[in-house]
């Protein structure tokens, strides 16, 4: 008896040892090539399921960034400019329908193979019929016109063509499988994908043929960590630069500085236009109308009344600037169309005059017998939009207008974004999407559940009218005054909150980062979610390894 | 002898069955009044977001800390328990619903009994939190899921148990006899059968309720359950997971104790009642 104890106690201590010691060894292989940097997905996107194809979505997906493996035809600076990558230069026809592109004849693709226009045209074309997030609706062929020239026919005048033609890699005609790519891309790129661990990292090594400048960086590695477990990540300095949830913010990790990259990721509710006619959604029956929020009243209210700069410091924990029509931080920003909020005061003014009292001492008021109130969804795991709903419920509590939380998976939100508030974000740049589909009234036939552009139905002909002037002009930078004036016409209408305010747009989530004392990233991107755009430029400085 | 020392005597010379009654009683009562204070509770008033008090260590003015938002995690927990409570109530209800049927519609005939324990081998056979999960999301989700899935699950043991002792008890004289005089089936059961196993019932309920409980925080903190907005205290656990690797403790600790307080003390009156009821047991 005593002597099986002993060996019992003889056994655990060394199992124990040889976990130690086995750990210690193969725990501790820390890379420490300064020229190897680890960092993570850029958005939360997390990792890509399709692989790093970019007609599945590899950096132009929800997000835009840069897809390191593939080159693209323009690409983003810091300050978010379009700058060439491939292209020479472009040129646009006279009837606006015909976009010419010339592109560099010094490129070649990793499996060694010339890239050449033939592959853009195939690129886009395969885009065009692929289900990746790209839109390429407008654009009926891409033709090689030689091998350095590329055309792209329209069905209609975009002046925005331009940002398509951004973030989408260009892939190699020959051998192109849409299964097989994405594990195993070819591309042009400053890096070649090396290797993919499925759910844990991919690695990436500089690409010795590329044809710009060689990065200081030769090998990136890439992880793909859940939110919960990037600030442990963090902390124990297995990462270079990592995204950090909201809920991290106020930390401070040493040897890490926390970067805030601006972007114009804006957050707010959409508030349903239509009053509750009975009208269904095309495709899957949903209701469609909501008649709280349908009043003007209403929503000019929430506009006025609620507090965004209280909210970018609780919320956002500073991370951000106060948002009102959804664009604010684009060039084509439209001060007119700001209103001055936190005036609780005129709030209740405005519902008072529309009729909406507490008649029945409940603090709601009513109006005819209806409540004001509405419910506003958003989706779990998502602490920035679950707070910024709680907060703007609280807010609009105090004007008396009760806003019910609910949470629900997007499968379930699309179902309602017609009928009631929704927790929306918006990040793109793009004119065409955060403002054209965005604002632009929908067609019975287009009212569905599967289109989340325009998902409270605004709608007004006038904005109609200027948003089509827009996608008409020239060129991008004429296209401004008209992407401006939709927010407010001048006549009272528009998509901000001066004007017919279907949208609660409270502020702008900037993204933080955490980055190693050593890395320096030259200057930091106004892109936020592209925060590796100019990773050419990154250095380590040596001093502190 | 002065009266108090008298009353103390008396106190500690309680018997065993005043002492039992005693337990349940305090234990009913802390339960209970958790439950009620749900209802005389204003839930948004108490639970309004305060974004410059975040993440507090406890403190007199927030016994158990603050949250992420702010929130007193006190009154998060008291109402959370509170969900707790009337999910594990309207859950155990359901479940005995389930195993009483089921339990009596097996002593029919042969066949019935069969068919009776395939279902709850079928049930039993499925790994509990997955079946919650199903069952759960095809109700839709929310109180309402979590209510049905954990009722529709946990009637399993209760109904084996039912089971059994209704057998044991069909093969008894009396019954035959009752037979014999030509007593209808429904006869039997009402007075001969449910006065036997009613205890059974009442002490099956109560220890399901602990289970109950446990599997709404489970399947909650996996968020297939109530949504993130609730207290309830599976929302609360599964949001400290975020925060323990900044060392904020107190947001699973208090929480994670209270629920344990919780399901122990259903525990001990289930066990107490049990000793009333089967009186034997209490000799073991």
């Amino acid at each position: 008896m005593d002597n099986k104890i002993k060996y019992a106690i003889i056994a655990v201590a060394v199992i124990l040892i040889a976990i130690i010691a086995a750990s210690s060894m193969f725990g501790n292989t820390s890379d420490n090539d300064p020229t190897h940097i680890v960092l993570t997905v850029p958005g939360h996107t997390g990792e890509p399921e399709t692989g790093f194809n970019p007609l599945t979505g590899w950096g132009n997906g929800h997000l835009n960034y840069n897809p390191l493996v593939q080159s693209t035809l323009f690409g983003s600076d810091e300050n978010g400019s379009f700058v060439n990558d491939l292209a020479t230069d472009y040129s646009i026809s006279d009837d606006r329908l015909t976009w010419t592109v010339h592109i560099r004849d010094d490129v070649k693709f990793t499996n060694g193979e010339k890239l050449t226009a033939n592959d853009v045209a195939f690129t886009f074309n395969e885009a065009k019929i692929s289900d990746g997030e790209l839109d390429l609706t407008n654009l009926e062929e891409a033709k090689a016109v030689d091998d350095k020239t590329v055309e792209f026919k329209l069905a209609k005048p975009q002046s925005t063509f331009i940002y398509d033609l951004r973030y989408v890699g260009i892939v190699p005609q020959k051998d192109y499988n849409n299964e097989t790519y994405g594990a195993n891309p070819v591309g042009s790129g400053p890096y070649k994908l090396k290797q993919w661990d499925k759910g844990q990292q991919a690695i990436f090594e500089y690409n010795e043929e590329y044809y710009g400048k060689e990065p200081y960086f030769k090998q990136i590695t890439m992880v793909f960590p859940e939110e919960d477990n990037i600030l442990q990540l963090v902390k124990s300095g297995q990462i270079d630069v990592a995204e950090v949830p909201i809920s991290a913010y106020n930390e401070t990790v040493e040897g890490y500085k926390l970067v805030e990259f601006e972007s114009p990721r804006a957050q707010g509710f959409s508030l349903p236009y239509l009053p509750d006619t009975g009208l269904k959604t095309a495709d899957a029956g949903s209701p469609i109308g909501n008649n709280v929020t349908s009043d003007p009243a209403i929503r000019k209210a929430l506009n006025i009344g609620i507090n965004r700069e209280e909210i970018v410091n609780s919320v956002y924990k500073g991370f951000g600037k106060v948002e009102y029509t959804g664009v604010d931080s684009l060039p084509f920003a439209n001060e007119q169309a700001k209103i001055t909020d936190n005036n609780p005061d005129e709030a209740k003014k405005i519902l008072e005059e529309a009729g909406w009292k507490d008649t029945d001492g409940d603090g709601i008021r009513e109006k005819d017998g209806l409540k004001a109130s509405f419910e506003v969804y958003y989706p779990p795991n998502k602490q920035d939009r679950q707070s910024l709903a709680t907060i703007i419920s609280e807010q609009a509590k105090d004007l008396g207008i009760e806003i019910v939380l609910q949470s629900a998976d997007w499968d379930t939100i699309y179902t309602k974004m017609y009928s009631q508030a929704v927790v929306m974000q918006q990040s793109s740049d793009n004119p065409y999407s955060a403002v054209y589909q965005q604002y632009h009234s929908k067609s019975a036939e287009e009212l569905v559940d599967s289109d989340y552009r325009n998902p409270n139905a605004y709608n007004s002909s006038e904005v109609d009218a200027i948003l089509e002037q827009g996608m008409n002009a020239g060129t991008l930078e004429d296209a401004y005054q008209y992407w401006s004036k939709a927010a407010y016409t001048g006549s009272g209408a528009g998509f901000g909150p001066n004007g017919d305010a279907p949208w609660l747009w409270a502020a702008d989530n900037h993204f933080g980062y955490f980055v190693k004392d050593d890395i320096n990233m030259g200057t930091i991107s106004k892109l936020g979610q592209d925060y590796y755009c100019n990773i050419l430029d990154w250095t380590r400085e040596s001093s502190s390894k | 002898m002065t009266k108090t020392e008298e009353k103390h005597k008396s106190f500690l010379n309680l018997n065993l069955r005043t002492k039992t009654l005693l337990v349940i009683g305090i234990a009913f009562l802390i339960l209970f009044s958790v439950f009620v204070s749900n209802y005389f509770i204003d839930h948004t008033a108490v639970l309004t977001s305060n974004f410059y008090n975040i993440n507090q260590p406890p403190s007199f003015e927030h016994l158990f800390g603050t949250d992420w938002m702010g929130r007193d995690m006190f009154m998060r927990t008291l109402l959370g328990l509170g969900i707790s409570i009337g999910v594990g109530a309207f859950a155990s209800v359901i479940s005995t619903i389930v195993a009483i049927i089921l339990g009596v519609f097996s002593s029919v005939n042969t066949v019935v009994d069969e068919f009776v324990t395939a279902v709850i081998d079928l049930f039993g056979s499925i790994p509990h939190i997955l079946l919650i999960i199903l069952v759960s999301l095809a109700f839709g989700g929310g109180y309402y899921g979590v209510v049905m899935a954990v009722g529709l699950t946990h009637w399993t043991p209760l109904a084996r148990v039912l089971r059994a002792e209704i057998k044991k008890i069909n093969t008894s004289e009396y019954i035959k006899l009752s037979e014999e005089f030509g007593k209808s089936k429904l006869w039997i059961a009402k007075k001969h059968i449910l006065p036997l196993i009613f205890s059974q019932i009442i002490v099956g309920v109560i220890l399901m309720f602990p289970h109950a409980i446990m599997h709404e925080a489970s399947i909650s903190f996996l968020g297939f359950g109530l949504p993130a907005h609730e207290p309830a205290i599976g929302i609360i656990l599964s949001e400290s997971m975020k925060y323990l690797s900044m060392g904020y403790w107190w947001l699973a600790f208090y929480p994670g104790l209270a629920l344990l307080f919780l399901v122990l003390l259903f525990d001990l009156i289930g066990e107490n009642v049990h000793k009333l009821l089967d009186p034997q047991s209490a000799q073991e």
